[in-house]
């Protein structure tokens, strides 16, 4: 009993200090969203006379205060939001789909093979900077420069990866039973996929969903390679780094504001990630 | 979850079928095929509508030959408010649109870093009042290497993105080399942006942030040469100035040379000073820092001693010499009375301490001088003083003499793109932008382009405007700085030149890295990038760039033997 | 299931993938292979088509290169390093989830909050926390060790600069372990659990015999995966150390991307690329055939 109650302290112990560890980066940002000019190197938590102006100068451009009163970036940043929540759902959605059908010919017909599994890996393991040179001249052909199209197939084609290798592990653990069983009953093998893999299989496709929108919507070196004037949002904030000195607050203030729209896909998807292996489901 | 399969299969082994291949190498064509139609159907609109121009030229052809005959054609007006260079710059548009080499509504694409919006902005809101045919657009990247790859990207890929860009002096020998930068002495000859007489960019700036190889390929937008920045009251401090004599038996006053800076520094670190905000006073603040700018102190007392970069006959690297063992000493001698964090921060914690009273003696840009009179948190606005840089004493011919030399490190300078549609037209929109009048505007209505026409230091006209953005007492000296101010590494590679340098003073300052390995190190690596462009093509960049260095440091060079 | 997959199948799940990573993918590769088999620098003044040819003197080049070969001994090191703690920590976590408690779903959003920024912020949040002004020492550390903590200049030692990447990394990517553990445990079937504990099973019997086997593919997965990511490292060594001081802290990412973006030695970068590449790829091949088995 004793070691019970123990236990069971100690692990709310390390989740609480687990939290908090996540947690005081976080407030640290915020604060430092809060701050003005002369703050923004200080060690405080809080600001001492905080101020909106961080925010304000996102979306309308214009002075911070007299020194910095040059530093006014361009775009307001609404449109390279808008514009890198259509390229990561985009990629998103085409990666998962094409990851799952290759995900589960792979599970259970070895079609593609494993040689060509592993293989997939290679577009994860090349460290990125020298892909840059060939991508440009590959991309200026084919006029995907500064063009959405070009960002979402790159970034599905380098992240569907993900998804091949993190649904095949799920779907390999659905006993095969169930499909035979629905073949026998005269489902058609798309059916099966359809009203039995997907059910089953759904925390998978929203684990490797989340991940893969979240490095569209994170990637930085390609998306500022391949774009001049339709900047995605990750571009945007790295202007906040500008030739007077880095703007750390109105920096800050960006992310924040970037990480808004991942945050509430995170907070959505989160009861698709309990299936439950409900028996009885196979049926239909 | 292991994995259950069905009894009796056998795990297909890898077999690389020519059914296989062809599957692939067929899915890559008509992948190729789809995004290239995917790509051409969804490609961002081009600005410029060609329509415009035939409309145009229709309708003026039409007027005229309905019209009774006249004599003159109406008057071109002749912008009298505008100086000289700025009127030939705006005639000069106005023919190439007359003459249809440039389409009315057409848009020059400036290549720009991002944060400094207001000077091009001002450029580009006077270019509009007097040629609003032409729009000028600003692609804006966040940070200067940002720039730097956008722009080498666009030198292989030659899309014609961008008509100007604006960028470092430093890497002007890569982008010509590259072939990215155009050539535009011609465009010199023609429309004369006075770069000789009394509005001239001052010499050697003027020459070496625009030459390269003898031709000129930039216009220069901007000075940063350094200046010593001092705590004036600290150093008149009649107090200090006892203590001061009593221990190092002369009189407290602006260092002369290095020696004389270590000196100070140990000073007033030794009296353990704290600023209004609580931090500590250290005597000096020099650039040590691992991003870029290390090397810039290190080269600034390497030339001042008399050292050269480069064998003027050879291309033989020269900094493993004595005179670049002397710059570590004294660097290495001012480490204890600098803040740790120089070897760590980034480049505007300088400006960062200086404007907070935690530095007495320090170097930077003219945007430090700006910042510290201007600047709501800066706590030295009445008590900054400027000098020269500290120099090393030489002998030449017999009598000693000190030497001095500020560095001028980046430097904006405007360039054409070779792939521009409108190459002359970007041209002279960097001659407008860049006018005695034009250009002062610009100039004071921001902070990173800084003054480089003599006559806004002299001539009454400008003066005023220029001294009531930077002081009196700066503007003077800052005058005398650049003339006695050498270039940044303009050739080809400079960057990794620097960045090699950089690395290797960065490490010898956190003391990962003793001089002397320091020094044949970068010897060997500064030899493997000649080699790696060709000793000879190097060596003719190396030797025009030499001719341009101020004259202070050619004499020591001459003094030595290393220049005949 | 029948061994040959039926049509529609087969179809779909072969030839999208083909023409996404082929289409996209493949002639840019080729493109760095013939970069790194000639001498080319955009500097060099001739189009990339007409490069003079170099063969193997690119990687003769890299394998004599010291910063290149310690460049890669220490990102291996930080990759053996962080990966193996983020496992341990998102796997504890991920088990002390699996109890259903109040506002259990917002405890998660917070949980993988670090996910949602993109590196380059960590980073910068990271490199203003280690500064002698920041948080850490004028804080945190005041509780630990005292005032003694303000002379404590992050950047300044090799070893503690590559901590603060460690730190940064940790943060970030622990959550990615933590969500693939926890949707793992999350689908172990109920049924399991319930009959282990009707036999009297400890709960660490339950998790040693039950549940750890039941994931372990997905332990698997989650290691190669963030394994290779970590060998990539870039946003955090770039703004926090800038591989200082000196080189000490520069990972392999970091010196590709300054031979191919700063220096523009693109045929160097393309081959030391290739070389990193052939290292992970047989090194992974054998990862996998051991974690995952074979099928």
């Amino acid at each position: 009993m004793l070691r019970r109650i123990l236990t069971n302290a100690l692990m709310w112990l390390v989740l609480i200090i687990a939290v908090v560890w996540t947690v005081i980066p976080v407030m640290w940002m915020i604060s430092l969203s809060f701050k003005t000019y002369g703050e923004w190197r200080t060690p405080s938590l809080l600001p001492r006379n905080p101020t909106l102006d961080n925010y304000i100068m996102l979306f309308s451009p214009q002075a911070l205060g007299i020194f910095i009163a040059y530093t006014a970036i361009l775009e307001p940043i609404v449109g390279p939001l808008s514009r890198t929540l259509i390229i990561s759902a985009t990629a998103t959605v085409i990666a998962v789909m094409i990851g799952f059908f290759t995900a589960y010919g792979a599970s259970r017909y070895n079609s593609p093979g494993p040689f060509t599994l592993f293989f997939t890996l290679l577009t994860r393991m090349l460290p990125p900077a020298t892909f840059v040179t060939p991508i440009v001249i590959y991309f200026t052909t084919l006029y995907l420069i500064d063009n959405i199209i070009g960002l979402i197939l790159l970034y599905a084609a380098t992240t569907v990866t993900y998804a091949i290798w993190i649904l095949k592990g799920f779907i390999d653990a659905i006993p095969v039973e169930w499909e035979e069983a629905a073949l026998l009953e005269g489902a058609s093998p798309l059916q099966v996929l359809f009203k039995v893999i997907i059910p089953i299989a759904r925390p998978g496709l929203v684990v490797a969903g989340l991940f893969i929108f979240l490095m569209a919507w994170t990637e930085l070196l390609f998306a500022l390679v391949l774009t001049n004037l339709n900047v995605p949002l990750s571009v945007q904030v790295s202007k906040y780094v500008t030739a007077v000195g880095a703007l750390w607050g109105v920096q800050a203030a960006a992310a924040l504001l970037s990480s808004i729209i991942p945050l509430v896909i995170g907070y959505l998807i989160q009861r698709h990630l309990i299936t439950g292996f409900t028996f009885g489901l196979v049926r239909g | 979850m292991g994995g259950e399969k069905a009894s009796g299969e056998k795990p297909k082994k890898f077999d690389p079928d020519r059914r296989q291949f062809v599957i692939t190498i067929g899915s890559a064509i008509v992948a190729l095929g789809i995004g290239y139609a995917l790509g051409y159907l969804t490609k961002p609109v081009e600005r410029i509508t060609t329509t415009v121009t035939k409309t145009v030229t229709q309708t003026v052809t039409q007027t005229v030959t309905a019209a009774p005959p006249s004599p003159t054609p109406t008057p071109v007006p002749e912008y009298p408010e505008l100086s000289d260079v700025a009127r030939r710059a705006v005639l000069g548009v106005k023919k190439l649109i007359a003459d249809g080499v440039v389409p009315k509504g057409a848009t020059l694409r400036i290549l720009h870093v991002a944060g400094s919006k207001a000077q091009l902005e001002k450029a580009i809101e006077l270019w509009s009042k007097y040629v609003p045919e032409i729009k000028v657009e600003l692609i804006t990247m966040g940070t200067e290497p940002d720039v730097y790859t956008k722009a080498m990207s666009e030198a292989v890929t030659k899309t014609g993105a961008y008509d100007i860009v604006t960028i470092f002096s430093t890497w002007l020998g890569d982008l010509v080399e590259a072939g990215l930068a155009k050539d535009i002495t011609v465009y010199f000859s023609k429309y004369d942006p006075e770069y000789v007489g009394p509005n001239a960019p001052i010499e050697p700036l003027g020459s070496y942030t625009t030459l390269y190889k003898g031709k000129r390929y930039a216009l220069t937008l901007d000075s940063d040469v350094f200046t010593l920045t001092y705590r004036k009251d600290l150093l008149n401090n009649p107090k200090y100035k006892e203590e001061f004599k009593a221990t190092y038996g002369y009189d407290l006053k602006v260092p002369d040379t290095w020696e004389e800076v270590i000196n100070i520094a140990e000073f007033f670190t030794n009296k353990k000073l704290t600023s209004p905000r609580g931090g500590r006073v250290w005597g000096a603040y020099f650039y040590v820092e691992p991003a870029f700018a290390a090397y810039i102190s290190w080269t600034n007392i390497f030339l001042e001693a008399g050292g050269i970069l480069f064998d003027l006959e050879t291309m033989d690297p020269k900094v493993d010499s004595p005179e670049g063992r002397y710059a570590f000493d004294i660097l290495l001698k001012l480490k204890p009375f600098m803040p740790p964090e120089a070897i760590s921060a980034a480049w505007a914690d300088l400006y960062d301490k200086y404007i907070h009273g935690e530095s007495v003696l320090t170097a930077a840009w003219p945007s430090l001088t700006k910042m510290a009179i201007s600047s709501p948190d800066s706590v030295v606005k009445e008590v900054t003083g400027t000098a020269l840089m500290p120099g090393v004493k030489l002998e030449i011919g017999g009598k000693p003499t000190i030497i001095r030399a500020s560095p001028n490190p980046v430097n904006w300078v405007g360039i054409v793109s070779n792939y521009s549609k409108y190459p002359e037209a970007s041209y002279l929109f960097l001659q407008f932008m860049t006018a005695p009048d034009i250009g002062l505007e610009v100039i004071l209505s921001g902070v990173i382009l800084d003054l480089f026409r003599e006559s806004w230091f002299k001539d009454p006209k400008y003066r005023p405007k220029a001294a009531a953005g930077y002081g009196a007492e700066f503007l003077d000296a800052y005058l005398e700085s650049i003339k006695i101010s050498y270039p940044d590494f303009i050739i080809r590679g400079g960057p990794e030149y620097a960045s090699k340098l950089t690395t290797a003073v960065n490490a010898v300052m956190a003391g990962t890295m003793d001089p002397k390995t320091a020094l044949s190190t970068v010897a060997a690596e500064w030899d493997s990038i000649t080699k790696k462009y060709g000793r000879d093509a190097q060596l003719e960049a190396w030797r025009a760039l030499a001719q341009l260095f101020p004259e202070p440091i050619k004499m020591a060079w001459k003094a030595k033997g290393y220049m005949k | 299931m029948p061994e040959k997959p039926p049509r529609p199948i087969k179809i779909l799940s072969s030839l999208p993938l083909n023409l996404l990573l082929n289409g996209v993918l493949i002639i840019p590769f080729i493109i760095m292979i013939y970069l790194a088999l000639v001498k080319w620098s955009p500097l060099v003044g001739v189009n990339w088509w007409n490069a003079p040819f170099g063969g193997v003197v690119n990687f003769q080049r890299a394998l004599s290169d010291s910063r290149f070969i310690e460049a890669l001994g220490r990102t291996a090191l930080f990759v053996a390093i962080v990966v193996p703690l983020e496992l341990l920590i998102g796997l504890l976590l991920a088990y002390i989830l699996q109890k259903p408690f109040r506002g259990k779903r917002f405890v998660i959003s917070l949980l993988i909050y670090p996910l949602m920024l993109p590196p380059v912020v960590v980073a910068t949040v990271f490199y203003l926390f280690f500064q002698p002004y920041g948080p850490v020492n004028n804080i945190f550390l005041q509780y630990v060790i005292g005032p003694r903590a303000l002379n404590i200049y992050w950047f300044l030692d090799p070893t503690l600069a590559f901590i603060t990447i460690i730190v940064a990394d940790t943060w970030q990517w622990t959550p990615f372990m933590f969500l693939i553990m926890y949707s793992g445990l999350s689908a172990v079937p109920k049924r399991l659990i319930e009959a282990a504990e009707v036999l009297g099973a400890s709960e660490w019997t339950i998790f040693w015999k039950v549940r750890l086997p039941l994931i372990k593919p997905l332990i698997s997965v989650a290691v190669i995966l963030r394994s290779l990511e970590a060998f990539k490292v870039f946003d955090y060594v770039y703004v926090m150390t800038g591989g200082g001081p000196g080189t000490s802290t520069e990972s392999i990412s970091l010196y590709i991307y300054r031979l191919a973006i700063l220096y523009s030695d693109i045929s160097y970068a393309a081959a030391v690329s290739l070389i990193v590449l052939a290292i992970i790829f047989i090194v992974s091949y054998f990862a996998v055939k051991i974690l995952v088995g074979r099928r």
